[in-house]
């Protein structure tokens, strides 16, 4: 991950502090417990990180552009919600929608991005042409969303019931690999060079960008701002929506509670992971790194024993860490 | 940081105002199993009796809790169905701090029964003393007990609530059972039975009891018991599986057993140990237990995942509720006979909601 390992060690350090962050984890969890260097305890993080990953994904959009988005945690809770209710095997007799026959992988999987896509749109219309802040109309929508997804989980027949018997193209969709790799670490790939390609060899990308780092510069050069609000908050809900099948798919379930606060790690992990607050600034490689570095420490600390309460204080720590690190690398360039 | 602090605020300020208005007893949600399909003509006899029907409110610990969801619905079935007392609910999102506005605004609509999922448990003496100062009726439902000199503050203190020490013992026994009848589930041949144990919120009593006693079943079975790891996963399926996967890839062939203090936490780990080739055939079996008896957990013991696991009957704790009040609102004694309901046990000013042990061998008991 961190080739260049030459000249200015201090400027090096600062620049890619992420890295060596999660590099030191890496090697003091397995000088406690060498075992942790094993195939299989990465196939694992990466299988955890694959849902947060694509959830990563969209919240940079929308921190790269300058906003901020509550509504993905929940976003990604309905969308798994919706995606479970339509993966049911025909046999099972708690189904959620009883007359519907049984459906191939791709009807939950395309019906939970609908909902992400719906909802993104939602947002960005409200952001853009309401003129709603950010923060509140995401705020607003994260609880029309929990109260939807609470809804729609309690429906008859299905009364609150954790949705479950999914059938088996969606069940292998979370749990099935192919030589060796999970389908979810793939379609987490997927979506990495997807948005990679779109976010630096785009005009797309690089407007989302300019209207992060200096809105009124992007809107005298020529960038409707409705336009990239509607792009980035779409684009936004349709990697939540996709989170939420895959979420659904891998744990093999799914309640109204899915998602709660995701959101807060993906905003988390896009900070860390060098993504500006205010905008303009941030690499899809960082965003990764951002996301495997918390699952690093928490399946890392569960590996070797460590109570969870420890893992709640390390991850507090490397966010302000970060941060600090990230407000020097700024300070100096001003 | 302060704009998140300001939102939240926002935020809670604006739910206190949706769920102060409170829901009445006409719920649309008809729980399937319980076969009761006249909400129509309940919710219109409600509309009757609105007059100066006694009323109570009943404060929700949760109501995205799937189990309260399902107490809910039958509590406010039988209200609407019987007329007699107008019901009135609350969700307390799982935080003291709206539960307490919730009962503040109960008292100010004049309720003349408080139903309380109580979560501020270290603070039932004065919710008993500000009852008395109001002349409610209190009833704590599904939460722990009140202590005897508690109950002695107030006449008209009443407590609904299966004992979490029960499901505990129950899938203690069930893991037993399954310890003795197969010496091969001793796979690192340590004469202990190496176990995960998978809790829920660390402070939440049920959790605490159903681990204890748990284990003190096994103990009183005569099986000795090695703790491999302790994992806190919030009672959920997603936490549990990326923690016992964890473990597993650590310490696998250690694992022999997993308890689970609720069904979702369960099932989780089966995911993380079938992904650990776990459950392919008969020798690769792990027993594992929760508790709650959901449907996908009874699907799982269908198919052979899950050993056990043990019901507390949400449809019960409901009607326990109602009929309780009814007796009250009558001036009937409260006694096992005029309650009339399968599956509880009266004591005194206790209700105590029975647990059933559900298994492979008697699914079929877990509907209700």
């Amino acid at each position: 991950m961190n080739e260049k390992t030459k000249f200015h060690p201090k400027e090096l350090i600062i620049n890619n502090a992420i890295y060596f962050i999660l590099l030191a984890l890496i090697i003091i969890i397995g000088v406690i417990s060498p075992n942790f260097f094993s195939l299989d305890v990465f196939r694992d993080i990466f299988m955890q990180s694959s849902v947060r990953i694509v959830m990563a994904l969209g919240c940079m959009f929308i921190i790269i552009s300058g906003s901020a988005d509550l509504s993905g945690g929940r976003m990604l809770g309905l969308a798994a919600l919706v995606a479970g209710s339509l993966a049911q095997q025909a046999s099972y007799t708690a189904k959620f929608w009883p007359q519907l026959p049984e459906m191939p992988v791709v009807v939950p999987v395309l019906a939970s991005m609908l909902v992400g896509v719906a909802f993104g749109a939602f947002n960005g219309w409200a952001v853009s042409k309401l003129r709603v802040p950010a923060f509140l109309a995401t705020l607003g929508s994260q609880m029309i969303l929990f109260g939807v997804s609470s809804l729609y989980f309690n429906k008859a027949p299905n009364n609150s019931q954790p949705l479950g018997s999914f059938t088996e193209g969606f069940s292998s969709f979370g749990s099935g690999s192919v030589l060796e790799v999970p389908y979810l670490i793939i379609v987490a790939a997927v979506c990495l060079v997807a948005v990679w390609l779109l976010l630096t060899k785009t005009c797309m990308g690089k407007d989302i960008f300019a209207v992060g780092g200096n809105p009124e510069a992007a809107r005298v050069s020529g960038i409707s701002l409705f336009k990239m609000q509607m792009i980035t908050f779409t684009l936004a809900g349709l990697l939540y929506g996709l989170s939420g099948s895959m979420e659904a798919a891998r744990t093999g379930s799914a309640t109204s509670a899915y998602g709660n606060a995701y959101e807060l790690d993906a905003i988390a992990s896009c900070i860390v992971g060098g993504c500006s607050i205010t905008g303009g600034v941030g690499t899809v490689g960082g965003v990764f790194a951002g996301v495997i570095i918390f699952n690093v420490i928490s399946y890392g600390l569960t590996f070797i024993g460590i109570s969870p309460y420890w893992q709640n204080v390390v991850k507090g720590l490397i966010i302000i860490g970060a941060v600090a690190l990230d407000v020097r690398k700024y300070a100096r360039k001003d | 940081m302060m704009k998140r602090v300001m939102a939240v605020l926002v935020a809670f300020s604006m739910m206190l105002g949706v769920t102060a208005c409170g829901s009445s007893g006409g719920n649309s949600a008809v729980p399937a199993s319980s076969g009761s399909g006249d909400t129509g003509s309940a919710a219109s006899q409600q509309a009757e009796n609105t007059g100066k029907q006694p009323v109570a409110g009943v404060a929700w610990y949760n109501f995205g809790d799937t189990f309260i969801a399902n107490a809910r619905t039958t509590l406010n079935e039988a209200a609407a169905q019987d007329g007699k007392i107008k019901v009135i609910d609350a969700d307390s999102q799982n935080d003291i701090a709206t539960q307490t506005n919730n009962v503040n605004n109960f008292y100010t609509q004049n309720v003349k029964y408080l139903v309380l999922n109580n979560i501020n448990t270290n603070a039932k003496a004065d919710i008993i003393k500000q009852a008395k100062a109001k002349n409610t009726t209190l009833i704590f439902a599904n939460t722990d007990s009140p202590s005897d000199e508690e109950f002695q503050l107030y006449d008209k203190v009443y407590h609904v609530s299966s004992l979490a020490d029960q499901s505990g013992k129950i899938i203690g026994e069930q893991l037993a059972k399954y310890w003795k009848e197969h010496p091969e589930a001793d796979r690192n041949k340590n004469g202990k039975l190496d176990y995960i144990m998978l809790l829920g919120l660390q402070q939440h009593y049920d959790t605490q009891v159903r681990a204890k006693y748990s284990v003190q079943a096994l103990q009183d079975a005569g099986i000795q018991t090695n703790l491999i790891q302790e994992a806190i996963c919030n009672y959920q399926r997603g936490e549990a599986q990326n923690q016992v996967a964890s473990i597993l890839q650590a310490r696998k062939k250690d694992v022999e057993a997993v308890i689970a203090c609720n069904d979702d936490m369960a099932l989780g780990a089966i995911e993380a140990l079938k992904a650990s080739n776990f459950f392919k055939d008969k020798n690769s079996f792990i027993p594992v237990v929760g508790v709650d008896a959901t449907k996908v957990g009874v699907e799982a013991l269908k198919n052979g995942t899950l050993l056990g696991t043990a019901l507390n009957n949400p449809v019960t704790l409901g009607k326990s509720i109602y009929k309780l009040m009814s007796l009250l609102e009558e001036g009937k004694e409260v006694t096992q006979e005029n309650m009339g309901i399968d599956g509880i046990t009266v004591k005194d000013h206790h209700i105590y909601i029975n647990y059933v042990g559900i298994t492979a061998e008697n699914t079929e008991d877990a509907s209700y």
